[in-house]
């Protein structure tokens, strides 16, 4: 059997939210240690990786390794339903093949949810190593995307010396940025090797804003013309990192 | 119309979302002719513009390409060059069958018998050059790689198939096996609910896959074998193949007797043998380019609308919308894909 119980049902709300933006149905893997996603998006460019400890639930039991596929959408609009101090348990029912979602606050809500028939999906191990690593707060992250959006469909990031330097133009116009620890725009700052690149902003745009509401850091570390990764840390045990491939601009 | 294996051969049912990320080869005249086949209003008349000209193709070409490259999928498309000589029994064949056609399907409108009519009407479809060089002039625009053939289309989709420039043939014909293709999707153009003809029937329709190597292990043959088991069975160059060979016997034969002349040997009909020989050539080494490239170029919407709405009474609200998906899905798929940067 599996059941988990989330203290603040926003929470689940928020990081499924998160999830959603790049997949549409994905398997939950659930062992004794904890909770696990991992899903490309259907286009291949994009990977969300995602994990939860079984610290990080109020209560878990998990009794054997289970693949639980559901359509993350339908998911999300019956936790839509959630109000603020409403706990949250879900629960699978190997017989019935569904999984039920049970709101406790005034009142209990227990809703009922299908599930998926699990696709034999083999998500790559991603093995990447990475040049610069950028801290910072999901605020001034999502700012940078807002301002990027303003003039283009791109955002290139450059780490060099002690800065990050943003930039995103199309024909028209062009926003460039500076951040640097110094100015206090930064948290922290690793470069191994000057590194640049540029991502496609629908996806990177989607990412950060969903992925802000589930932590106040990010972490975005990526290399000259490789794919980038933005991790969002959480207080508690659990991890949400966004895969993205780069765009290279050929001609 | 190419070779029926009749039940010998085993689909696979598949969802377009398998197929992203996936480069395939279309091969441009049979959907074409799908399309105008398809396509058409109550009477069975196909879709024109205030000239006149017919503009089912284009409508069929432009929104099923926009539906597949929304999806990720990359297409490119080959157009038929010069037939070989010995397609003109089948090429004299299916014309005789379309004059038969017309001649019903105006009957069948005098009688105002209009189900009758829109099916004869399907059998009359003819693919003229220019409605080919309106295809070639929207995929431009389109910015999808287009390849003259010099001689069969699904010939040159088997051989850019086998040189693994692309992972499928798209076609609703098995000839592509016969020309050495390893994959198949059939059903590409015609996903969705389809009327069946003649009745009042709807059948969900969806895209399957075939695969050179299963058929080969199925059927337990050699590649040569399955050429000459489709000669039997009666190809484009020899319409009709041997009198009373039906896909069982076929098989049988081949198999028992290891090749086409042997099994010819016992049987009553005396084939002309060169012939043969010619029609397993023509499968086994067709006429093909290499001189090509698959390069996906960026839509230009404005010129989309400029040919589709100015010129061919598209409505322009449909187009946008459509150009809107073909845009997302050029940006999805010019991105390199996660896959090719792992694991290095």
């Amino acid at each position: 059997m599996f059941k988990a119980v989330v203290q603040d049902a926003k929470i689940w709300k928020n990081l499924l939210t998160a999830i959603s933006t790049l997949i549409e149905e994905a398997d939950f893997n659930t062992s004794e240690d904890g909770l696990k996603l991992r899903s490309m998006d259907p286009s291949h460019v994009a990977m969300v990786d995602f994990e939860w400890s079984k610290e990080a639930f109020e209560e878990y039991v998990c009794d054997k390794p289970t693949n639980i596929r559901v359509n993350i959408t339908t998911m999300l609009k019956l936790l839509r339903r959630s109000k603020s101090e409403e706990s949250l348990e879900i629960s699978y029912d190997e017989e019935r093949k569904k999984v039920d979602l049970t709101l406790r606050g005034k009142i209990l809500k227990k809703f009922t949810m299908p599930t998926l028939e699990s696709v034999e999906e083999e998500v790559p191990t991603p093995k990447l190593s990475f040049n610069a690593r950028v801290k910072l707060m999901s605020e001034t992250l999502k700012e940078i995307v807002e301002d990027s959006e303003t003039v283009s469909d791109n955002i290139s990031f450059k780490a060099k010396e002690d800065k990050l330097f943003v930039k995103a133009s199309s024909e028209l116009s062009n926003v460039g940025m500076e951040l640097s620890k110094t100015d206090g725009a930064l948290l922290e700052l690793d470069i191994k090797e000057d590194s640049d690149a540029t991502f496609n902003l629908n996806y990177f745009g989607e990412m950060v804003k969903a992925g802000s509401a589930t932590s106040e850091v990010a972490t975005i570390e990526f290399s000259t013309n490789m794919p980038i990764r933005l991790e969002f840390e959480m207080s508690q045990q659990g991890k949400l990192m966004y895969y993205l491939a780069p765009r290279i601009e050929a001609e | 119309m190419g070779v029926d294996f009749g039940g010998l051969i085993e689909k696979r049912k598949i969802n377009l979302e398998d197929l992203q990320g996936k480069s395939l080869v279309v091969d441009g005249y049979n959907a074409l002719y799908q399309f105008l086949a398809i396509i058409r209003g109550k009477m069975g008349e196909p879709l024109t513009d205030r000239s006149g000209r017919v503009t089912s193709h284009l409508s069929g070409l432009f929104y099923r390409t926009a539906n597949m490259m929304e999806r990720g999928i990359q297409l490119a498309y080959v157009f038929d060059g010069q037939p070989p000589a010995m397609k003109e029994i089948e090429i004299k064949r299916r014309m005789k069958i379309k004059e038969d056609a017309l001649i019903q399907y105006d009957d069948a409108i005098k009688r105002g018998a209009l189900d009758e009519a829109k099916k004869f009407a399907q059998m009359t479809s003819k693919l003229k050059d220019d409605m080919v060089e309106d295809a070639k002039t929207l995929l431009n625009l389109l910015g999808i790689p287009w390849i003259q053939a010099p001689s069969e289309g699904e010939a040159q989709a088997s051989h850019v198939v086998c040189k693994n420039d692309s992972w499928a043939v798209v076609s609703q014909d098995y000839d592509s096996f016969l020309f050495g293709a390893t994959r198949l999707v059939r059903n590409l153009n015609i996903t969705g609910r389809r009327k069946l003809p003649g009745k009042n029937v709807y059948v969900e329709i969806e895209p399957e896959i075939v695969e050179l190597r299963k058929i080969i292990d199925d059927l337990k043959l050699t590649r040569e074998q399955l050429i000459d088991l489709a000669i039997l069975l009666g190809t484009d160059y020899n319409p009709g193949g041997f009198k009373g060979v039906g896909p069982k016997t076929a098989l049988k034969l081949i198999r028992e007797h290891g090749d086409l002349l042997k099994a010819v040997e016992t049987m009553k009909e005396s084939p002309n043998i060169d012939d043969l020989f010619k029609i397993r050539e023509l499968f086994l080494n067709p006429k093909v380019t290499d001189d090509y490239e698959l390069k996906w170029r960026k839509p230009d919407p404005e010129a989309i609308v400029a040919f589709l709405v100015n010129d061919r009474d598209f409505s322009e609200v449909r187009v946008r919308s459509a150009i809107e998906r073909v845009s997302r899905g050029w940006e999805k798929s010019s991105g390199a894909t996660l896959e090719s940067f792992f694991g290095s």
